[in-house]
């Protein structure tokens, strides 16, 4: 079974309560429609970036959540940051990995492996404290409030379908560098 | 003739660059900072800094955190900034050639004030840039110029000020900035 991303979204949006979240690519164009104006950034124009401009913000921000949208093809272009976020060990981190086995924005080619790679085995051979797969959403409703406690860093791969839409057929919302002042004005007063 | 610049030095430096920014940083309204550092380096090792690095193994007041790969450090970057943190990147020429499209990305076009303290391995001491044999040292400053990058050649003790100043200069055009780490560090 697999999960449409659009209700995984809902139920991150519905629970994340102050927690900053990352997404990117085809997890975009709907997450700006369910969370228009909060503490979100979207890696824009750097493809691959997500999990790292989320382990930047866990490290800086430890008293909040950080939740990462990644998608199966942008990690595999950094998928070093799987060492790097656990050698850094952010306990406030939590990875969740869109995996469609897909490169979606682009035409759907598949990624290399396809669905085949195992990329729950790649975090915890990384060394993240805790990784596992979800496949069906009435499971993910009843994880992702714990992963919210739980010490990190946590890895999630999420057995998803296509999009609806993807940063393509979607194109608009918040410039990348308006994204950033406004978190960054956000996370100044929280601190102030 | 360049000179070489003891790790001691740029610690010292960096120690004093990264007390600035906190001061910036109260001085534009953050609260007492989330962290007890006084700032981080990103660094993919460099052979040619790592009396520098190994320095800074023992330095309780700077945290380190070693990156896989100049794409996350850069972007780790972007985040430790959004998050109010002071940041350097340490890392080493050929990293700069790997990660261009990150640098235009995260901080060209994402407007990220990202400062690179970037060593020049296999730079001769008898001869400049240009003329060098090593196209990795030859390249450098014409890639920065190329995509507008502002730099400077830390070329001996005198110029670690230079370090202080382009840090500034990133955060004064939201962009990148970098100094090029002529010889060896000590």
């Amino acid at each position: 079974m697999a999960m449409k991303p659009a209700e995984v979204l809902k139920v991150i949006a519905a629970a994340r309560g102050n927690a900053i979240c990352v997404p990117t690519m085809t997890t975009s164009p709907a997450w700006r429609e369910l969370a228009p104006d909060d503490l979100s950034v979207g890696c824009v124009g750097f493809m691959g970036g997500a999990s790292s401009l989320g382990l930047g913000l866990a490290l800086s921000r430890p008293e909040r959540r950080v939740v990462v949208f990644d998608g199966d093809g942008s990690l595999l272009m950094q998928l070093g940051s799987l060492a790097t976020i656990a050698g850094a060990r952010p306990r406030n981190l939590v990875h969740l990995l869109f995996k469609n086995g897909v490169y979606h924005t682009s035409g759907s080619q598949e990624i290399p492996g396809g669905l085949t790679v195992d990329f729950v085995t790649m975090a915890r051979g990384a060394g993240y404290r805790t990784a596992l797969s979800i496949g069906e959403l009435d499971e993910f409703k009843r994880r992702f409030p714990q992963m919210l406690k739980e010490e990190g860093p946590i890895f999630a791969e999420l057995h998803t379908t296509l999009a609806d839409q993807t940063p393509m057929t979607a194109r608009g919302g918040v410039a990348f560098p308006d994204q950033i002042d406004r978190l960054r004005k956000k996370l100044l007063t929280s601190a102030a | 003739m360049p000179e070489s610049i003891p790790a001691s030095l740029i610690i010292d430096t960096l120690k004093d660059t990264f007390r600035e920014a906190r001061a910036a940083r109260t001085a534009e309204g953050w609260g007492r900072p989330a962290t007890d550092h006084l700032g981080w380096i990103l660094s993919v090792p460099d052979t040619h800094q790592k009396s520098v690095l190994a320095a800074l193994d023992k330095e309780e007041a700077i945290r380190v955190l070693t990156c896989a790969t100049e794409d996350e450090a850069a972007t780790i970057a972007a985040g430790l900034y959004t998050g109010g943190e002071p940041v350097v990147l340490m890392i080493q020429h050929a990293g700069l050639y790997a990660s261009v499209n990150t640098l235009r990305g995260v901080s060209m076009d994402g407007k990220v004030p990202v400062f690179y303290m970037i060593g020049l391995l296999s730079r001769e001491k008898d001869k400049d840039l240009k003329d060098s044999r090593h196209s990795m040292v030859r390249f450098a400053e014409p890639l920065l110029d190329t995509f507008g990058v502002p730099h400077a050649r830390l070329e001996g003790p005198d110029d670690v000020h230079l370090i202080p100043e382009y840090y500034r200069l990133s955060r004064q055009r939201r962009g990148p900035a970098a100094v090029l780490v002529g010889l060896e560090t000590i």
